[in-house]
């Protein structure tokens, strides 16, 4: 056992901080680091910037243009973008559809779609939940009736994130009502462009447009769209999941967040009340803990010698940090985490703030923000399911 | 960054495993608690597998072992809940041999290798609580050093053969050596919460060897040593304590099914289970900072044991909660895990106290390993 990482990964790690700290325009670190509003083009930006480098699709493998790091060279360079404050990578093309893609997709799909996945160029939206099929996925009722060469889709998916940007959508859909609502699933893609497709937006309790009802009314899809078989698509799900590993604790932004929930209790004056001090105390601990899961976690993918069955903690654990350090600099911000003024989250915003304290502005819309992360992503109910099964069959 | 254990160290947990199994029944246990706490056949059996001179170099008769190495055998050790303090042995050959002159380590080092000689840590004392550096014990130096105070929950108490002792040499704290036989030394005993024993140790101008003058220093890694030994021997006790609570779920039978199909009692065993892991992940992390620069050390133990701490506790009280009335009986194993668990968080400092720690520890930087 060993905590230091080798001298070769300390070298990658400065390549990518080197690399990071000349290519993270000043603009969106600032944004990110203050809690302020990114808009799409901040976002993408980032994007294009990494898919020009290759590395967007930083865990792909070599075959469709990925740079080939293991596990801990992926980590690494989530750490040193995090820490750098770059914004999170939209994950739903180049984290979750892409790999679907490559795995059970057609060589003409792969041609067609991961080009525009890798550069950043495309943005791809998620269609799985529905609004009676939450926790329940699998009972999913938008249906997709197969006329000749194309697909007649209608229903409804909601909490789509960032689905008002979107160009394409990878869908759930129901293809099938004969057997168990597993088995008649597909997985289907769908341009946004289509007539028929309607994106409306649900404004979040912190008043933010990040989530969106998409209606589908009778849209035409192409057969050609369809991804592996009819029916299959609840096995590609799955894979999907799977996909998503140790980046789901989301440990390095935790590390980063810390650290300004420190500055802001000082900026506070609440550093020194020992009652507040000591909850940072414990959610450092919290955070040092977590790192040393995701480092577990990523020690057995790489080495391949021993099988963990704790990667379902991370997202539990990882969700409740996330809110945890929402919460406590919210509460750090006292009485100007009050006022609900959106405008102040933009960047270079120059009204007045209550009590001067612009920085505070988005602290509680970061903590009501982040209710989601228990939720999201499987909640930590059905997280709770699955860990039990694997101590109490 | 690597978290597999060596082939060496697979072997190592594997013969400590055996031995357990084959050598240290629960019902030898209570047997043992009964006379008293500590049985010396068993301690001695733990020498035989040269478990006692773990710490101890090769050239003294030791095995020259590091901390990983420790923390195999005191996961093993816990997951037994074995009586006899082989982490007060790894607490005094770790100190003896970082600080005491080369004469002393010659003396004292191969006997402890070989079992022979039981020394314990003797530093708590009625006013000082958890502090370190809050002493009251005196050391005088006429042609010889002597010692006077007294010295309270002393691990191992009258079996034990001698005692690691800080006292106070003029204006600084020194750490000195007490035998347990020498003049003007008593050691009584008792046994404490979890089945060990314990004593108080009153020393009278009692001779003593002086170990090192840098007191405090020696003293705080020798409690160090004792918390990345107790985080290790918790995960095993926790391990343990788990699979039995799942054990039970599965066995006992309510409405008709087995406990272990309700929500509620499988929702309680994932936050079990994530403590578990948690705590295991700190106590790898105890142990792979064990020999860190002074203060990274003392932060990563402060931190380690403050997750250890709110660990057992959840798993320890859950544990009994799951089983019902059996687990709080005295018949049932899973109550002396608990008694275990419990007290392993009142050891080298609680959890409060080592929230205070890390809170008063916290720095400014730019991630947790910086």
């Amino acid at each position: 056992m060993d905590l230091a990482f080798t001298p070769e990964q300390q070298r990658f790690r400065e390549t990518i901080r080197a690399w990071v700290g000349e290519s993270l325009p000043t603009d969106i670190a600032h944004k990110v680091n203050h809690h302020l509003h990114l808009s799409r083009e901040d976002m993408q930006r980032w994007a294009k910037i990494l898919g020009k480098k290759g590395w967007l699709g930083h865990a792909w493998p070599t075959a469709f243009g990925g740079p080939g790091w293991d596990a801990v060279e992926r980590h690494l360079f989530e750490e040193e973008c995090a820490l750098a404050g770059a914004p999170r990578v939209v994950p739903f093309g180049p984290v979750m559809v892409a790999p679907v893609i490559m795995a059970f997709g057609t060589p003409e799909q792969q041609k067609r779609f991961l080009p525009g996945i890798a550069s950043g160029e495309v943005w791809w939206s998620q269609g799985y939940s529905e609004p009676g099929s939450g926790s329940d996925l699998a009972s999913l009722k938008t249906r997709a009736e197969r006329q000749g060469d194309k697909y007649i889709v209608n229903g409804q998916k909601t909490w789509t994130t960032l689905g008002q940007y979107g160009d394409w959508i990878f869908c759930l859909v129901r293809t099938d009502n004969s057997g168990k609502p597993q088995t008649g699933i597909s997985f289907l893609l769908i341009d946004m462009k289509s007539p028929g497709v309607q994106v409306r937006p649900i404004i979040m309790l912190d008043g933010g447009h990040e989530v969106n009802e998409v209606w589908f009314d009778n849209v035409e899809v192409p057969a050609e769209n369809l991804v592996g078989e009819e029916n299959k698509g609840w096995t590609y799900a799955k894979y999907l999941l799977a996909h998503e590993r140790t980046n789901i604790a989301d440990v390095n932004r935790a590390k980063r967040e810390l650290e300004r929930l420190k500055q802001v209790a000082r900026q506070e004056g609440v550093w020194d009340d020992t009652r507040f001090r000591d909850e940072i105390a414990k959610l450092e601990v919290e955070v040092v803990a977590l790192e040393m899961m995701v480092l577990r976690v990523l020690s057995a993918e790489t080495s391949g010698k021993s099988s963990l069955d704790i990667a379902g903690l991370l997202k539990i654990r990882g969700s409740e940090v996330q809110q945890r350090y929402t919460e406590l600099m919210m509460l750090a911000g006292g009485p100007y985490a009050l006022p609900f003024m959106r405008e102040a989250m933009q960047a270079g915003w120059q009204g007045d703030f209550p009590g001067g304290a612009t920085g505070l502005a988005p602290m509680a819309a970061a903590y009501f923000n982040v209710r989601k992360t228990t939720i999201y992503g499987g909640s930590n109910e059905v997280q709770r399911n699955i860990v039990a099964q694997t101590v109490l069959g | 960054m690597n978290f597999d254990f060596s082939d060496d160290q697979q072997q190592l947990r594997d013969a400590v495993q055996k031995w357990v199994a084959r050598s240290y029944s629960f019902d030898k246990r209570r047997a043992a608690v009964k006379a008293g706490g500590l049985d010396r056949a068993a301690y001695a059996e733990l020498a035989e597998l040269g478990l006692t001179g773990l710490y101890v170099p090769e050239a003294l008769g030791g095995m020259g072992m590091g901390p990983m190495e420790a923390m195999v055998v005191m996961e093993e050790l816990g997951r037994g809940m074995v009586l006899e303090p082989l982490l007060q042995t790894l607490v005094a050959s770790g100190v003896i041999h970082g600080y005491a002159p080369e004469a002393v380590q010659a003396d004292w080092l191969p006997r402890i290798a070989s079992g022979e000689a039981l020394v314990v840590l003797a530093h708590h004392e009625r006013a000082a609580r958890w502090h370190l550096d809050r002493c009251t014990t005196t050391a005088q130096n006429a042609g010889g050093w002597t010692l006077t105070g007294t010295k309270s929950v002393v691990p191992g108490g009258d079996r034990a053969d001698a005692y690691l002792v800080p006292a106070m040499a003029g204006g600084q704290m020194a750490l000195f050596l007490v035998e347990r036989g020498a003049a003007g030394v008593t050691a009584t005993g008792y046994v404490t919460q979890d089945g060990s024993r314990a004593g108080e140790l009153t020393m009278a101008d009692a001779p003593a060897t002086l170990l090192t003058t840098d007191g405090l220093t020696a003293l705080e890694h020798a409690v160090d040593i004792g918390i990345a030994a107790t985080c290790a021997e918790g995960v095993g006790a926790m391990e343990f304590t788990m699979a039995l609570t799942a054990d039970y779920m599965n066995t006992r039978k309510q409405f008709g099914v087995p406990i272990a199909s309700f929500q509620a009692l499988r929702h309680r065993m994932a936050d079990m289970k994530m403590q578990l892991e948690l705590a295991r992940s700190m106590s790898y992390y105890a142990s792979l900072k064990l020999n860190a620069p002074t203060a990274e050390r003392r932060q990563a133990m402060a931190r380690a044991k403050y997750q250890l701490g709110v660990s057992m506790r959840f798993v320890g009280q859950n544990s009994v909660q799951l089983h019902g009335g059996i687990g709080v009986t005295d018949e049932y194993v899973g109550s002396h895990y608990f008694k275990k668990l419990t007290q392993m968080e009142m050891v080298f400092g609680d959890t409060l106290h080592h929230l205070g720690e890390v809170s008063a520890r916290m720095q400014d930087q730019a991630g947790v390993f910086a």
